[in-house]
C-alpha cells in the first residue's frame, strides 16, 4: 500500500489506519472522529491530504486545454486565484471533481481525488496529446499537501511562513516560503469553515510543518471527521453524490447544489466536454425554480440535504419515500456532532444530530418531510437548505431545525 | 459471574434475570458510539438473534441476544448517556434484562479469561 510522507507521524500519534484508494491513511486519531470534528469547528483541524492527485499543467496550450476538459472556465482565473471545477463526461456526469489553482501566469495545479488519479490522468493525457502545446506532470509523489481548517488556523499557520498568506478573499492562493522552500498556499478547503488553508510543499518538508502546527495547537483530523465535516457543509463526495448512482446511472453534475460554482456556461467559455448536457441540466434547474416541470431526462433527481427528525441514522443506500412513493436513496449520512451555539460562537455543550444527503426526485421542495427507511423503521426527515451557515464567519454556525 | 459472547455482548445472572450489555467499545475498536437502538420490554429474546443496534460514526453493528427468554427491562436512558457504554459498560452501561427460559445457555458463553484470549486472536 502507498503511504504519505506523514505516515510515521500518524502511526506515532496512535492513528487507526485504513486502506483508502490504495493509500494507508488515518481514519481517526486517539480522540476519535467526534472530537476531531468539534476541534475543527472551534479551533483548527489539520488534515493530511497528500494522497490526493496533483497534476502540474503548463505550456502555451494550457489555457485552451483546461477550458476544453474542465467544466469551469480556467480563463476566469488570474495568477493567485483558484476555483472548484469538474472533469465532465460527454454526457454531463463527473469523471471527477477537482480544484484548479493558477499558481503563476503559465503554471497551474489541478488537485484530484486519489481514487480517480489514474483515470483522470489518462483522460487529460489523451486530450493534451490531441491539442498540443501542453505539458502535464504528475507531481503527487514529490510533493505533499496538508489542509488546516477552522477559526484558529490563520494564527497557527502565518508565523511558520516567510511571506504573506493569500489575501482574505474567496479561493485566493499565493506562494510563500516554508523553511526556504516555495510552497503553494490556497485559501481553500473541504469543511465549510469560513477560514481554511491548503498547503502544497516539497514532500521532504511536510513532516516539519505538521509537527510545528500540531505543537502550536492544531488537532490532527483523519478521514472519518473529514467526511462528517464535508457532509455537514453539504459538499459532494465523488462516489456518493458524484459519479455513478448505485443503479449504474450517471449522476448529473448539477444535481448537487455545490457544483454550480464549478460549472461555467457563459458564452465566453466556448465549447467544452459535456457542455450541451450541462446546459440542459442548468435549464432544468431554472425551470424547477420558476415552478415549472424541470426536465426529467436531463435531471431526473437532485441531491438534497436531509435533517432527521426521528431518532436514528440514515446511511448511504437507505430508501427515501416522499408523498407515498419511492423518491430515491441516501447517498451519505451519519450522526454529526456540533457545538450548541452561544451568541453566534461555539458554546461549551456538544450534541449530535443525524444528517444525510440524498439523491431524490428533482421536484421536491425545501421544507418537505420525507421518510427514510432504516431496517424496519420509518424515520421522518426534513428537506433543508443547509446544515451550517459559513457566510458570516469566523465560525461555521449550525442551522438547527 | 460475567460471561461474554463472541459478538462481544456480556451477560450476567442477577437474581433470576440475565443482565446484558456490550464490551464492544473497548474490544472491537468501534469508535465513538453515536446511536443505540434497544428493543421494547416484552420482546422475545432468541439466542444468537439481534435484539438491537449500536452505531458508530462509520458503521452500524447488531447486538445479539445471549440467551432465550423475554426482555423484561430496558435501559431507556442509555440512549442519552452513551458515554456509559465506554466508561461503565458492566454497570450503568447495562442494556436489557432478560427473564431466561434456559438459564443454562449462559454456560455456552466464554468466561472473561477465555474472552481475553479470544480477543487476541481477532
Amino acid at each position: 500500500m502507498k503511504t504519505t510522507p506523514l505516515h510515521p507521524l500518524h502511526v506515532a500519534a496512535g492513528a487507526r489506519l485504513v486502506d483508502f484508494a490504495g493509500w494507508e491513511m488515518p481514519v481517526q486519531y486517539r480522540e476519535g472522529i467526534l472530537a476531531e470534528h468539534l476541534a475543527t469547528r472551534r479551533g483548527a483541524g489539520l488534515f493530511d491530504v497528500s494522497h490526493m492527485g496533483r497534476f502540474e499543467i503548463s505550456g502555451r496550450g494550457a489555457v485552451p486545454f483546461l477550458r476544453r476538459v474542465l467544466s469551469n472556465d480556467a480563463a476566469l482565473l488570474t495568477p493567485g486565484q483558484s476555483h472548484y471545477t469538474l472533469i465532465p463526461t460527454a454526457t454531463g456526469g463527473a469523471l471527477d471533481d477537482a480544484w484548479l489553482y493558477r499558481v503563476t501566469e503559465e503554471r497551474w495545479l489541478l488537485v484530484v481525488n486519489a481514487a480517480n488519479r489514474e483515470a483522470d490522468w489518462a483522460c487529460l493525457q489523451r486530450d493534451a496529446a490531441a491539442g498540443g502545446g501542453v505539458l502535464l506532470k504528475d507531481v503527487t509523489e514529490g510533493t505533499a499537501m496538508v489542509s488546516i481548517q477552522g477559526p484558529a488556523c490563520e494564527s497557527l499557520l502565518q508565523p511558520l511562513l516567510d511571506g504573506a498568506l493569500p489575501p482574505p478573499r474567496r479561493n485566493t492562493c499565493t506562494t510563500a516560503d516554508f523553511q526556504g522552500r516555495a510552497s503553494l498556499v490556497g485559501r481553500t478547503g473541504y469543511t465549510g469553515e469560513p477560514l481554511g488553508f491548503e498547503v502544497v510543499l516539497p514532500a521532504a518538508r511536510v513532516a516539519d510543518l505538521w509537527t510545528r502546527l500540531t505543537a502550536a495547537g492544531a488537532t490532527p483530523v483523519g478521514l472519518g471527521a473529514r467526511d462528517t465535516l464535508r457532509l455537514e457543509a453539504g459538499l459532494p463526495l465523488f462516489g456518493h453524490e458524484l459519479g455513478l448512482a448505485p443503479d449504474g446511472s450517471e449522476i448529473p453534475i448539477l444535481a448537487s447544489p455545490a457544483t454550480r460554482f464549478g460549472v461555467a456556461l457563459t458564452a465566453g467559455h466556448g465549447e467544452f466536454v459535456g457542455r450541451e448536457a450541462l446546459a440542459a441540466q442548468a435549464a432544468a434547474i431554472a425551470s424547477l425554480q420558476a415552478g415549472g416541470p424541470g426536465d426529467p431526462a436531463a435531471l431526473p433527481k437532485r441531491v438534497y440535504c436531509l435533517a432527521l427528525a426521528d431518532r436514528g441514522i440514515a446511511r448511504a443506500g437507505a430508501e427515501v419515500v416522499a408523498a407515498g412513493r419511492l423518491a430515491g436513496h441516501v447517498t451519505s449520512g451519519t450522526m454529526v456532532p456540533y457545538w450548541e451555539p452561544d451568541a453566534g460562537r461555539p458554546g461549551t455543550v456538544s450534541r449530535l444530530r443525524a444528517l444525510a444527503l440524498a439523491y431524490l426526485h428533482a421536484g421536491l421542495r425545501g421544507g418537505s418531510v420525507v421518510t427514510v427507511h432504516v431496517r424496519e423503521r420509518a424515520l421522518a426527515a426534513r428537506v433543508v437548505e443547509r446544515f451550517i451557515n459559513s457566510r458570516t464567519g469566523p465560525y461555521a454556525v449550525p442551522v438547527l431545525s | 459471574m460475567r460471561r461474554i459472547a463472541t459478538s462481544h455482548e456480556w451477560a450476567r445472572l442477577d437474581g433470576d434475570l440475565v443482565s446484558v450489555g456490550t464490551v464492544a467499545f473497548d474490544k472491537k475498536q468501534l469508535g465513538d458510539i453515536v446511536y443505540l437502538e434497544l428493543p421494547k420490554a416484552g420482546a422475545t429474546s432468541t439466542v444468537g438473534q439481534p435484539f438491537g443496534e449500536i452505531e458508530s460514526v462509520k458503521a452500524a453493528s447488531e447486538l445479539f441476544a445471549p440467551v432465550d427468554g423475554v426482555v423484561v427491562a430496558v435501559h431507556g436512558e442509555l440512549a442519552d448517556d452513551l458515554d456509559s457504554l465506554k466508561e461503565d459498560p458492566y454497570g450503568k452501561g447495562w442494556m436489557i434484562r432478560i427473564k431466561p427460559s434456559k438459564p443454562a445457555q449462559l454456560d455456552d458463553l466464554m468466561t472473561e479469561a477465555q474472552y481475553d484470549d479470544f480477543v487476541k486472536t481477532l
